[in-house]
């Protein structure tokens, strides 16, 4: 069995941290899946070359090309990983804006693991109370632990390696999580509106 | 004949121009509403349609009253609307301000119904958008009634009942205003086109040809679904978005700052973005011409295709210059392009003269369909799978 992961990473610099998180995590889980015995085929939406894409949808109410693509590798995927910076307390802008922009329902019942990174550890809780909030609104599933990374974790050995473990032990969680949910049936909100309307014309809502 | 209709559909949205600054008074964009509907009778267009609004900075909250007042001075257009909003209006009011202006403009008119996606406006007129569907499909049924039925007896959710209601006048000939239903998005309003076999508008300026392909095809393909003949036989009409001077540098020149400061895009994607994605085109008429060709490769062969030209501030002066290109260089064309190659399945645009010509030839009501419609329901306005 397949399982396509999208990776969704809203980092700005070059390199990024965010992203650097958003791989390990990747791998983490790739190893995960692939020892219990699935085939992972991973993608990684980055936010950035998307940003004026992001904005202009947000406007016009349509989605430009690489956009629409964007919006398939999610919509498509088995489970997503989220990761992104902490901004002012929260998630970035351009982060939260991908989602405000992204079709509804594309994300119900989707297996999501919620990343970030800051500058320091005081910002830890953003994974809780902006992430996960926002993940639960849209119908995902979260998995109960997600990972944040600080600039120390990237340092060290010691605290590199403890930032190891939590990503493995997200990831364990993650993974089997994603296999529990198994192969994810895309929901077809077009013939399930039309139905719905059928059903209405016909006196039967 | 291409069996098509040209026209030109408008907000009637008061805005500033952003080459002057100026903004026109209400009194003045009403003005300008008449000339310009006047000016696209006299080009050879064959539709003006406005929309309805009931908020600033719009003018058109009465479409009624502006289309009886242009009945009045016109011969030839066909009177329209886009979109005349089924949820908050009272549908006993619809059958009756559309009764009376089809007597007065001798069956010039039709109608297409949108369901208006401004929430605010809907405790306006004592309804919730939360409603807009159930409201959409009761007031429709009800509206169908009215128009077909001597007596209706009839009882909702939505609306107080009815009980031995006659509608005065009675539709000219007995024939109602043929129906388009208008949509920017939602797949329910093909399906409720589809149901009754009405006319299906995509308003097709917001989105790229892909999503215009999914609701028409969607919407054919429902038509067939239920009974109401092939899908080419489904009537389809599209939007469409021009700036048209005789150079295309002009034309880029001209409507940039509009596009710019457009409320309903500007300052979003740029005027290149927006033109390669949607149907809008900044050109000459060449350029107009061959985009609007290629509607159809997407759409089929289609009926009804309206153009938005006066909105975004621009002076009226402006717009009678693009409704003069419109009428001498680029509808001509169409018309003849259009009808090469035409599949001889696909109805011409259905008027009243050609729904009373289909009733007198014996195909049915005549509504819902163009001529080479069979019945397409039981006269107690009913639908072929029984629903009322």
């Amino acid at each position: 069995m397949t399982t396509t992961i999208a990776i969704i990473t809203g980092g700005l610099r070059e390199p990024s941290s965010t992203r650097l998180l958003a791989d390990r995590l990747e791998a983490s889980v790739r190893t995960r899946l692939t020892a219990a015995g699935d085939m992972v085929d991973s993608s990684f939406v980055e936010l950035r070359p998307l940003g004026r894409a992001i904005i202009d949808a947000m406007l016009s109410g349509f989605p430009t090309e690489p956009l629409e693509e964007a919006y398939g590798t999610v919509g498509g995927a088995d489970g997503v990983i989220a990761v992104t910076p902490a901004f002012n307390a929260s998630f970035s802008g351009l982060f939260k804006s991908f989602f405000d922009v992204l079709p509804e329902d594309t994300l119900a019942d989707m297996p999501v693991l919620i990343g970030a990174t800051g500058g320091t550890e005081r910002h830890s809780l953003v994974l809780e109370h902006a992430l996960r909030p926002m993940f639960s609104y849209l119908h995902a599933i979260v998995s109960p632990r997600g990972v944040y990374a600080a600039t120390d974790d990237f340092g060290t050995r010691d605290s590199g390696a403890a930032l190891g473990e939590r990503i493995d032990r997200a990831a364990a969680d993650y993974a089997r999580l994603v296999q529990g949910c198994g192969p994810r049936i895309r929901r077809d909100s077009l013939t399930e509106e039309v139905a719905a309307m059928e059903r209405l014309l016909q006196g039967d809502p | 004949m291409s069996g098509m209709q040209f026209g030109i559909f408008t907000v009637g949205d008061v805005t500033a121009d952003p080459t002057t600054g100026r903004t026109p008074t209400e009194a003045e964009r009403i003005r300008d509403t008449v000339a310009i509907a006047l000016k696209a009778e006299e080009v050879g267009l064959d539709v003006f349609a406005t929309g309805e609004h009931h908020n600033p900075p719009f003018v058109p909250s009465s479409p009624t009253t502006l289309l009886g007042f242009i009945a009045a001075m016109t011969e030839r257009i066909i009177l329209s609307t886009s979109t005349t909003l089924i949820t908050t209006n009272d549908p006993v009011k619809i059958a009756e301000d559309f009764s009376v202006l089809q007597h007065l403009a001798g069956g010039r008119t039709d109608v297409m119904l949108g369901r208006g996606n401004t929430g605010p406006v809907y405790p306006w007129f004592g309804q919730d958008i939360r409603q807009a569907i159930p409201l959409t499909v009761e007031h429709y049924g009800l509206l169908r009634r009215l128009w077909r039925e001597e007596v209706v007896d009839w009882e909702g959710k939505l609306r107080g009942p009815l009980q031995s209601f006659t509608l005065a006048p009675r539709p000219l000939d007995g024939i109602p205003p043929f129906v388009w239903h208008g949509s920017i998005r939602t797949p329910e309003i093909a399906e409720l086109a589809a149901y009754y076999g009405d006319g299906f508008f995509a308003n097709h300026i917001f989105w790229p040809a892909s999503h215009t392909r999914t609701m028409v095809e969607l919407y054919r393909k429902r038509f067939e679904h239920y009974g109401h003949g092939a899908p080419e036989a489904a009537i389809v009409g599209l939007g469409g978005q021009v700036f048209v001077r005789p150079s295309s540098q002009d034309a880029v020149r001209d409507f940039r700052p509009y596009f710019d400061n457009a409320p309903v895009y500007g300052h979003g994607p740029s005027l290149e973005e927006f033109t390669s994605l949607t149907p809008l085109t900044v050109g000459s008429p060449q350029q107009v011409i061959e985009k609007t060709l290629g509607f159809r490769e997407y759409a089929g062969d289609y009926q009804r295709q309206l153009f938005l030209v006066d909105h975004a501030g621009l002076p009226l002066k402006t717009v009678l210059e693009q409704l003069d290109l419109l009428g001498e260089e680029v509808v001509p064309v169409l018309r003849k392009e259009f009808a090469v190659g035409r599949s001889p399945g696909a109805p011409d645009a259905p008027t009243h003269r050609s729904m009373l010509r289909a009733r007198e030839a014996g195909a049915g009501p005549g509504e819902g369909g163009g001529p080479e419609q069979g019945p397409d329901e039981a006269p107690d306005g009913g639908t072929p799978r029984g629903a009322g």
